[in-house]
Parts: C-alpha cells; sequence; structure tokens
C-alpha cells in the first residue's frame, strides 16, 4: 500500500507538468487547428532562460527565495511569450491560408530550429540548475513527501486554474472561445481574431515556459532534447483528453503521469512508455475523440 | 598540407630506415593521430616514443637500437587496414595499437598473417581475442571483465540481496547481463533486474519501485546524467541504500547534476586514470613523462600503449629474438607477473590480459573521485 501511494505521487507530480505542457498545444490547436511542434522546444528555451537569469541575477538571493523565484518566473514566461508571439508571427501567420500540413512543416522546422539553436548557444552537455530549494519533507499518508513536490503540483494547478477562469469568465477569454468555434463569424462579430491568436501564442508558450523553468528548478539536469520526450508526452495527453479542450489538457496530463507511474510500479520499467502508449491507443480506439471529447460547439 | 607532410615524415623515417636497417629493431606504433579519437592516438604516440628513447638511452634491444615507426589510422577501419600493409612492408618485429575495436579488427588478420605480434591497447571488444589469432594480445580488459569485477565487488561488499538497473542500450544491457550471469551462478539473490528509460528527468517511479524489491545495494550500469539524477532523487526521498555504477559514470558532471550531498559516497568501477597509477615504476615514469612533455599523461589509454611497448621488448629481451613464435613464447606463460605501469601483465592463450584493471572509485564528499585501495 505505501507504494501504491508513493506512486500516486510520483504520478500527479511527473503528471502535472505534462498537463501544464499539454495546455499549450491543445489552446494553439483549438484556435487554429494546427500542432505546435515547436512548443516543446519552447519549454526547453524556459527551463534555459530561468537557469540563464537564475545565475546572472540570483534574485533568490536579494528578494528572498519565495519572491526571487515569483519575479523569475515572471520575467521567464514574458520572455517565452514574446519568442511565442514572434514564432506566430514568423512561422505561422503566413500560412494561416495555406493547406494545413505545410504550416504543420512550418511547426516542425521551427521545432529544429529551436533545438539546435539551443545547442548552439548552451553546447551540446547538460546544464544543471544551482540547488536553491529546500529539501525538507513532509509525513502525508504515512510517507515522506519532499514539500517541494507539493508545490510543483500546486503551481501547476493554480496555473491550470487560472487559465480556466480566464478562459471562461472574462471579456477575452469569451472572444478566445468565439474565435475558436469559428473565425469568420467571430471577426463579424466585431472580434479582432489577429489579437485572439497573439494571446494563444502568449498565454500557451508562457505555461510551456513556467513548466520549463518549474522542471529546471525542481530536477535540476536541462539538456536540449528535453522538450522532445516532454513535449510528445503532453501532446499525447492532450490527445488523451480530447485536443483542443482545456480541462481535457489537465485530466490527460495528469492520467498519463499515473499510468506511467503504476505501469512502472506494477508492469515492467523497460515497458514503461510502451505500456502509456498502449493505454493511449486504446482509449482512442473507444472514444476517438479523447477522454471529454473535442467539444464541438467550443473547441476551446 | 597533411599529404606533403606525411610524405616528408615518410621519407625521413624511410632514409633513417635504410641507414639503420642493420642494426635497429623497428616496432610499429598505429594509432588515430587523426580524426575524432586524435587526441587519444597523440597521446599514445607521446607515450611510445618516450619509451623508445629511454631504451635507447639504457642501449637499445639486444644490442640495437629501437625504432618506432609510427603509421595513422585516423581512426577509420579502412585507413587502419591500409596502413597495416605498409607496416608489414617495413620490417616491424611488432606494432603496437591500436585504439578503437572496430579498427583494431580491421588490422588483426593483416598482420597476425604477416606474422607479426600486435598488441592492442584500447580496444576492448570481446570478439577480438575469441578469435584465437596466435599473435594478437592487448594490454586493456574485456567488456566481459568488468562484469566479473562488478559481481565480485557486490558480493565482496557482503549485500544478500542485489538489484540490477540498466538503460537498455548495447553497453549497460550487456554490462547487467554480465554481472546478473556471475551472481547467478554464485546463487546471489538478484531481487531486481529492469531498465530506466534515458533521458528523462524523473526517475522517481523507479526509484519506488527498486525500493519496494528491499535491496542492499544497486548497481546502475548506465551513464551519467541518469546515475546523477537517481542519486539526487533518492535523496530527496530519503532511500539510504548505497548505489554502485559502472564506468560510463565517470565524468565529474555526476557529481553537479547529483549535487555533492547526494553524490558522496557513491561508488563506481573504472579503470584508473594516470595519476591514480600505484606501482613505484608508474610514478617514475609518470614524472619522467611530466619532464618530457611538461604534463602528466592524461588517457589510461596512452598508458596501456606504453605497457604494450614494454612486453614487447621484454620478450625480446627474454627470447633473444624477433620471432614471433619466440616472442609468443614469452607472452603466453613467461611473463610471470611483469610490472607494467597499469599493474601486474600477463597474458592468457588467446592473448587477453590476466589480471583485474578496473579499480573501485568512490565519490567523497568534497566531489572528487577517489581511488579505493
Amino acid at each position: 500500500m505505501e507504494q501504491f501511494f508513493q506512486q500516486l505521487t510520483n504520478g500527479l507530480a511527473v503528471g502535472s507538468i505534462y498537463a501544464l505542457i499539454a495546455l499549450g498545444y491543445t489552446m494553439v490547436y483549438g484556435v487554429l487547428r494546427l500542432i505546435n511542434f515547436a512548443h516543446g522546444d519552447l519549454f526547453s528555451l524556459g527551463a534555459y532562460l530561468g537557469l540563464t537569469l537564475l545565475t546572472s541575477f540570483a534574485l533568490q538571493g536579494r528578494l528572498g527565495l519565495a519572491l526571487g523565484l515569483l519575479v523569475l518566473a515572471v520575467m521567464v514566461m514574458g520572455l517565452i511569450a514574446v519568442v511565442g508571439v514572434v514564432l506566430e508571427r514568423a512561422a505561422y501567420r503566413p500560412l494561416r491560408d495555406s493547406p494545413r500540413l505545410s504550416a504543420v512543416v512550418s511547426a516542425l522546422g521551427a521545432s529544429i530550429f529551436l533545438q539546435n539553436a539551443l545547442m548552439l548557444v548552451y553546447g551540446a552537455r547538460y546544464q544543471v540548475y544551482p540547488d536553491i530549494l529546500p529539501q525538507a519533507s513532509i509525513r502525508l499518508l504515512g510517507l515522506d513527501v519532499p514539500v517541494m513536490r507539493i508545490v510543483v503540483v500546486l503551481v501547476a494547478v493554480v496555473m491550470m486554474a487560472g487559465l480556466y477562469v480566464f478562459v471562461q469568465k472574462t471579456r477575452t477569454g469569451t472572444a478566445m472561445r468565439a474565435a475558436a468555434i469559428d473565425q469568420d463569424a467571430a471577426s463579424l462579430m466585431g472580434i479582432d481574431v489577429n489579437r485572439v491568436v497573439r494571446l494563444v501564442f502568449v498565454i500557451g508558450p508562457a505555461l510551456g515556459g513556467g513548466a520549463g523553468l518549474l522542471v529546471g528548478l525542481y530536477y535540476g539536469q536541462v539538456g536540449f532534447t528535453m522538450g522532445w520526450s516532454y513535449g510528445m508526452k503532453a501532446f499525447t495527453a492532450a490527445i488523451l483528453g480530447g485536443i483542443g479542450n482545456i480541462p481535457g489538457a489537465m485530466v490527460g496530463g495528469l492520467l498519463l503521469g499515473l499510468v506511467e507511474a503504476f505501469g512502472a510500479a506494477y508492469l515492467s520499467l523497460a515497458w514503461k512508455d510502451a505500456f502509456a502508449f498502449g493505454v493511449l491507443i486504446l482509449i482512442l480506439i473507444v472514444r476517438p475523440s479523447g477522454l471529454l471529447g473535442e467539444r464541438v460547439a467550443e473547441k476551446i | 598540407m597533411k599529404i606533403s607532410m606525411r610524405l616528408a615524415v615518410a621519407a625521413t623515417l624511410l632514409a633513417f630506415g635504410s641507414a639503420r636497417a642493420a642494426d635497429a629493431i623497428k616496432i610499429g606504433l598505429m594509432a588515430p593521430l587523426t580524426g575524432s579519437w586524435a587526441s587519444e592516438g597523440q597521446e599514445m604516440k607521446r607515450n611510445v616514443e618516450l619509451l623508445a628513447a629511454e631504451q635507447n638511452a639504457r642501449g637499445g634491444l639486444l644490442g640495437k637500437r629501437v625504432e618506432i615507426v609510427v603509421e595513422d589510422d585516423g581512426g577509420d577501419p579502412r585507413t587502419a587496414s591500409l596502413a597495416a600493409q605498409r607496416l608489414t612492408t617495413r620490417g616491424v618485429v611488432a606494432v603496437v595499437g591500436t585504439y578503437g575495436s572496430a579498427v583494431t579488427e580491421a588490422t588483426q588478420a593483416i598482420l597476425d598473417e604477416a606474422g607479426i605480434v600486435q598488441v592492442a591497447n584500447g580496444s576492448t571488444a570481446v570478439r577480438l581475442t575469441e578469435k584465437r589469432l596466435k599473435y594478437f594480445f592487448r594490454t586493456c580488459p574485456r567488456d566481459d571483465e568488468q562484469g566479473r569485477v562488478g559481481a565480485a565487488v557486490l558480493e565482496k561488499g557482503g549485500a544478500k540481496r542485489i538489484a540490477l538497473l540498466h538503460d537498455s542500450s548495447a553497453y549497460a544491457k550487456g554490462l547487467a547481463d554480465e554481472i546478473a550471469a556471475t551472481l547467478r551462478a554464485h546463487r546471489a539473490n538478484v531481487v531486481f533486474f529492469d531498465a530506466l528509460t534515458p533521458k528523462e528527468q524523473d526517475y522517481s517511479a523507479i526509484l519506488t519501485r527498486l525500493k519496494a524489491a528491499k535491496p542492499d545495494v544497486v548497481f546502475f550500469t548506465g551513464y551519467y546524467p541518469e546515475a546523477g539524477l537517481l542519486l539526487k532523487q533518492k535523496r530527496q526521498m530519503g532511500w539510504k541504500v548505497p548505489f554502485i555504477g559502472g564506468d560510463a559514470v565517470n565524468n565529474p558532471d555526476l557529481v553537479k547534476i547529483a549535487g555533492k550531498d547526494a553524490a558522496a559516497g557513491f561508488r563506481f568501477l573504472s579503470p584508473p586514470v594516470p595519476k591514480d597509477l600505484d606501482t613505484a615504476e608508474a610514478r617514475a615514469y609518470v614524472a619522467s613523462y611530466r619532464k618530457r612533455y611538461g604534463e602528466a599523461p592524461s588517457s589510461i589509454y596512452g598508458v596501456l600503449a606504453a605497457d604494450g611497448f614494454r612486453v614487447i621488448a621484454k620478450a625480446i629481451e627474454t627470447s633473444r629474438s624477433t620471432d614471433p613464435d619466440k616472442l609468443r613464447q614469452v607472452l603466453v606463460g613467461g611473463l610471470k607477473d611483469f610490472p607494467g605501469f597499469t599493474g601486474k601483465i600477463a597474458f592468457n592463450g588467446k592473448g587477453d590480459r590476466v589480471g583485474e584493471l578496473y579499480r573501485v572509485y568512490e565519490v567523497s564528499p568534497s566531489g572528487s573521485f577517489v581511488l579505493q585501495k
């Protein structure tokens, strides 16, 4: 039983990171019907930028740990948002009216570009975050859970909840949902669709970059290819939950994390990924539109 | 430029060769002087040339001076086979080298047919000596030796329940299989044998599973990035079981990734680095190397090339001959604990070095790798 609860916390921690990245895929898909393959690399970029800012400004030393990290997170998310907007402007908007395949190829190209740029700037070796987080752990349900693991899950949940409220309750969020349903009708209603798309490319990449910072801070080791494996898993999570569906991305991410952890616990470690993707295939056979379904009325 | 330089070098060597042919014993050196392993090759050359100069200062071999004939194999099997053919026409009695296993393999048959003794220094693939070539030897260990040493270290540590973790790569899985086979043959209790997925960040699910198997010790045969994360996350879990690694974790980045606190006490197997060579001969040699080149040798494979030269010289002196069959007679069974720089050297009938080259290193609290006696 102890192993069960331990694996539950393991799965939730990994799953919340997957969910956070999955949101970026799902939002872009909801509005543009485009799989933004460069999203995983924006995540790596967030991890690397966080490392650079952390080591060059050492904000945690000047402002205290909590405030320093908050400022750091805002800086990283802001910078990645800028990169996201530039990416949309340079690689996707010129192809908005082209066949969908061209945009997918452009997304793959952007991914390869970002990954190689990271390698050339930072080098191919692994980079390591300084150890600044407290190592304390608390006893929960009879097992030691590191405090930072709970913080990682909480941060991810808060970010996701904030996004959900934003999309559901604000005027801009409503405009976003309207553009997701029908871009032409939305622009006839006076919604600036380009502005909505830009906003999607602010929020999605910012969340991805934030996830990168979180991973860097918590796990410590960053490599230029890390965006590929995280991106694949997050993309899977988005499809699992129903792509284009924000709560679906959250559910899909957490579910994938749990399936991996329990697959590793009770089946074979080496087959962990095969098991996770096997579940994906099964779910898609039963529910082709994902768990919560690709909402027909509202895509986002 | 390169070609013309090479021609010039060859011409010089030829001039020397013809002038001294009568009173010189020629020993070939085949090394990757260019290509991606060039740093290894350059160091092999420095080692062997230093020893030849010292030998000549002592009066050479059998009253003749020793001459080193250097050929560049470029770290490439095709270049190497041409290099080996050139060596066979240059009157060498034995060849030291080379580094990569596939490169050495391309030269084995050529040298063996020509009746030239070859002593490789960095080629660890098992198959090279399983061909039972008559004149092939190596001063480096075989890939499967690490498995036996690993099993021995685990058993000596007194662990009752042993866990083996690899990463599914050919090298790491092979090593884990080898250790497991040896342990099972000795009826040791292997309670866990599985693989992690390399290049991930979160190994807590794997560590939790490992912990549930209640091992006394965990041997991870993979590479340093994963080993570093495992150590770090093991510490975060508050799990205290000792971890041991194979030689693929021998990289200072391991400590950076894990953090000093989590890495301290981690042990791993590796051939000794030159600064840790402990015999009086080796220390004297490292000193004279430093005197000649201004720095200590950095690669153990360069020193293994030096040992290759020394066993050849020893065999020539002992047999008072350069006949390959007589040299083989000395090398197989006639060496009797020859004091090499890298430890005692003797060869078995296959041409493999007898005895253990792998050492145990431990990460100190300050994060440096300390050789365990």
